[in-house]
């Protein structure tokens, strides 16, 4: 390709400008965690999580050996007597009262629930609580009437029943439903603390209220009631407890991501134990910093204390992941692959464990090969597999390059910077404002995340476009193009260009590029010698058609079991 | 109680004692355990009798399963207050071909009686639609009850499928549902309270 005469290249391998050192960490003697010591933040199961699990495995035990011996003729017995007392102190108004109060375990009112708890879950875009929700749904509705099937008991004998009922009686369906439903609403709607332990006794009273009606109306024998209270409270207990726990997902109505994790409390004293045991980092306050920019994990500022320094502390910065992020992260990258076909072509990570390595490890790299990259601390490990930190330099005073002074050499840098990773052989992949950094006349790029070792020429092309975009927002298109030039061939810049169009852009980008009311790309395109034919990025394979069509065949089964979750009541 | 499926072992039960009979005896398949009429060593009514007793507590007769014709197959119970009903699906009739269903009363206005062939229970007949399905319902009126057989045949041998809700389709009385309760308690607890008992069936 004939390339149009420009300004000979500058040094054949330009470096990013002096990077300054980082500052000096005090730190202490690190400390090995002993086999058997739990992690600082261990993940389990609360002791009533064990104890109502451990209720439901003596239920089904006892269900067995009635299902072997076939015979609950003592059982049976003393459940008749019990509604026969009960039945003694029958009269009309008690009978009403007894329908009202058992209004919610009835088609109607667990629907109700449900409906209540959907709505919510939709509007706050807690899918991860609605999913478990559904999970609970289709696992205590099928259980119990599987058991009731299997079981076979017939309804209560020698005492006029009043009230609805259906089918076998072992366990009461209703009442198991309908305690299922009622604490999935405490753990997917109520936050944890105060709230929730107010929301348990509600719960509680709500279910005393309704058993007692449905004994007084004899629709349920007592055991049948017992057994299904114990199966509906352990079953969410335990789904919601597992896979939505408060530390990861918190029930939470204030604004916010939700990738955003609280670093109050347990996790933060975790956090800070884990930095001094296994780092050997004395922090003295964990906060959230800049999360407006990120959504893929929580960014953290560290205070530590550093009795070197005549201000007695210095700062680390501190990216927490945790399985959350992990699960974002697929589905963002499935959504990409399903969107825009070539423009994701790597695999998600399995662990968080992985994903940490991975981005420290390429940070390293970056650090390595000289970039203008915060120094790497080392990774802290907060639950097994499931929440670490990645501890970098704090660079303290750097400013996003949309806010601070541009001037030749920094936009010189910017370049220089695309220039050594294309020739060390990484893409950073997310380069937008929000990770160029520049302090006193250095620019810094952070958030290695998405960044990708031996990448397709294409990613390393769609790079230099938008460094180069990021430069003109506090310049211009002209004066960057100049200074490119002498770094990059026509072609390479022709190519960047050919790369880049909305997609590949990082969201703010594109966002900021709006705001400003320039077309920057299109400016960039008339200042070239000449154009490439644009880079074809929507590319079918059988991968991508496999997944859209599972992916679609999945939300038509989805939808389908909510639609009929909507219309129809699960009893 | 809703759906209902085989068991594995019952599955099997089905599929040896089909391959054993082929040939010298009527295929029977084995299913509608909970609705037998005579189940387990004792040949008592199964549970799912009993809870239709109690669906119906004015009914002095309660239907249940015999043998069904291999081909034919229980596919839903359902059973509540006030009623208790089962469907039958067939290879060749098509899915619910028959549905029979407890009440305290029908509705057999257009229904013509004909002579019964149970004992106790009067039989009447409504023909709705012959071609191109058949569609009809036989009633059985009885003290406290009513047994509704509702045919929806899409098959051309009608005979076939009006024979198994004769064979098959068969009804015990309250008496002994009762009486089995009774001495599955032994002998300490009575299907119906006192009360009803003396003003029932």
């Amino acid at each position: 390709m004939a390339s149009l005469p420009q300004a000979p290249l500058e040094a054949a391998h330009p470096r990013p400008g002096v990077r300054p050192a980082p500052p000096a960490i005090a730190h202490v003697r690190r400390r090995r965690r002993p086999s058997g010591e739990p992690p600082p933040l261990p993940r389990h199961l609360n002791a009533s999580g064990k104890w109502w699990l451990g209720s439901s495995a003596v239920v089904v035990l006892l269900w067995g050996v009635g299902a072997v011996t076939g015979s609950i003729a003592l059982v049976d017995l003393v459940d008749t007597r019990v509604l026969q007392a009960i039945s003694e102190v029958r009269s009309p108004g008690l009978t009403r009262v007894a329908e009202i109060a058992g209004g919610l375990a009835t088609p109607a009112g667990v629907q109700a629930v449900w409906l209540v708890n959907m709505v919510v879950l939709v509007a706050f875009r807690r899918w991860r609580h609605l999913l478990v929700w559904l999970g609970v749904v289709l696992l205590v509705t099928n259980l119990a009437d599987a058991a009731a099937t299997t079981l076979q008991r017939p309804r209560a004998y020698e005492v006029e029943i009043l009230g609805p009922w259906s089918g076998f009686a072992m366990p009461s369906v209703p009442m198991t439903v309908l305690t299922a439903f009622l604490v999935s609403t405490l753990y997917a709607l109520v936050p944890a603390g105060r709230w929730r332990t107010v929301g348990k006794w509600v719960v509680v009273g709500v279910l005393a209220g309704t058993a007692a009606s449905r004994l007084y109306l004899a629709q349920d024998h007592p055991t049948d009631v017992l057994a299904g209270v114990v199966l509906g409270v352990a079953t969410p207990l335990a789904a919601f407890r597992l896979l939505t726990p408060t530390e990861v997902y918190p029930v939470r109505y204030a604004r916010g991501r939700p990738a955003h994790l609280d670093v109050t409390g347990t996790r933060g004293e975790a956090i800070v134990r884990a930095l001094q045991d296994q780092l050997g980092l004395v922090a003295t306050e964990v906060t959230p910093f800049g999360l407006a920019g990120s959504g893929g994990s929580t960014p953290l500022r560290i205070t530590v204390a550093d009795p070197g320094r005549s201000e007695g502390e210095s700062c680390v910065f501190g990216k927490l992941y945790a399985a959350t992020h992990l699960h974002s992260d697929r589905w963002f990258k499935l959504g990409r692959t399903l969107l825009y076909g070539r423009l994701e072509d790597e695999k998600p990570y399995h662990s968080v464990r992985r994903l940490v390595q991975y981005e420290d490890y390429v940070l390293r790299m970056l650090w390595d090969a000289g970039l203008p990259v915060p120094q790497p601390m080392g990774i802290v490990e907060i639950t097994p597999e499931r929440e670490y930190l990645l501890v970098t330099e704090f660079l303290a005073g750097a400013r996003e390059i949309g806010e601070a002074e541009v001037d030749d050499a920094v936009v010189d840098q910017g370049l220089s910077v695309v220039r050594r990773m294309w020739e060390i052989g990484v893409a950073h992949r997310d380069v937008k404002p929000a990770n160029v950094l520049v302090r006193d006349g250095t620019l810094f790029l952070i958030d290695s995340a998405f960044a990708e070792v031996r990448p397709s020429p294409w990613r390393q092309a769609v790079d230099l476009a938008n460094m180069m975009l990021v430069l003109a927002l506090r310049t211009d298109a002209e004066r960057v193009y100049r200074r490119a030039r002498r770094q990059f061939s026509d072609e390479e810049i022709a190519e960047a260009f050919a790369a880049t169009r909305g997609l590949t852009m990082p969201s703010q980008l594109r966002r900021m590029l709006r705001q400003q009311g320039r077309d920057l790309h299109a400016e960039f395109l008339r200042l070239l010698p000449y154009r490439l034919p644009p880079v074809r990025i929507q590319r079918w394979s059988w991968r991508r058609v496999g997944l859209t069509a599972v992916t679609l065949l999945c939300l038509v089964l989805a939808s389908g079991f909510v639609l009929d979750l909507i219309v129809r009541s699960p009893l | 109680m809703r759906s209902r499926r085989l068991s594995p072992p019952a599955a099997l039960a089905a599929a040896l004692g089909a391959a054993l009979l082929a040939g010298c005896a009527l295929p029977v398949s084995v299913g509608g355990d909970e609705l037998a009429c005579r189940a387990g060593d004792d040949g008592e009514p199964a549970s799912g009798v009993v809870l239709m007793a109690q669906a119906v507590p004015t009914a002095s007769w309660v239907p249940c399963l015999d043998a069904v014709p291999l081909g034919w197959h229980l596919s839903d119970v359902e059973v509540r207050d006030g009623s208790g009903g089962f469907w039958l699906d067939s290879d060749r009739d098509g899915v619910r071909a028959i549905e029979a269903r407890l009440t305290a009363s029908c509705d057999t206005r257009g229904a013509t009686e004909i002579p019964s062939d149970r004992a106790g229970l009067r039989r009447l007949e409504r023909v709705t639609e012959v071609r191109p399905q058949y569609v009809g319902t036989r009633f059985y009126v009885f003290d406290g009850g009513c047994l509704a057989m509702s045919f929806r045949l899409s098959g051309d041998y009608r005979a076939e499928p009006l024979a198994v809700a004769t064979e098959s389709i068969d009804v015990v009385r309250r008496a002994d549902v009762e009486a089995h309760v009774h001495e599955d308690s032994g002998g300490r607890l009575d299907l119906d309270p006192a009360a009803a008992e003396d003003g029932g069936p």
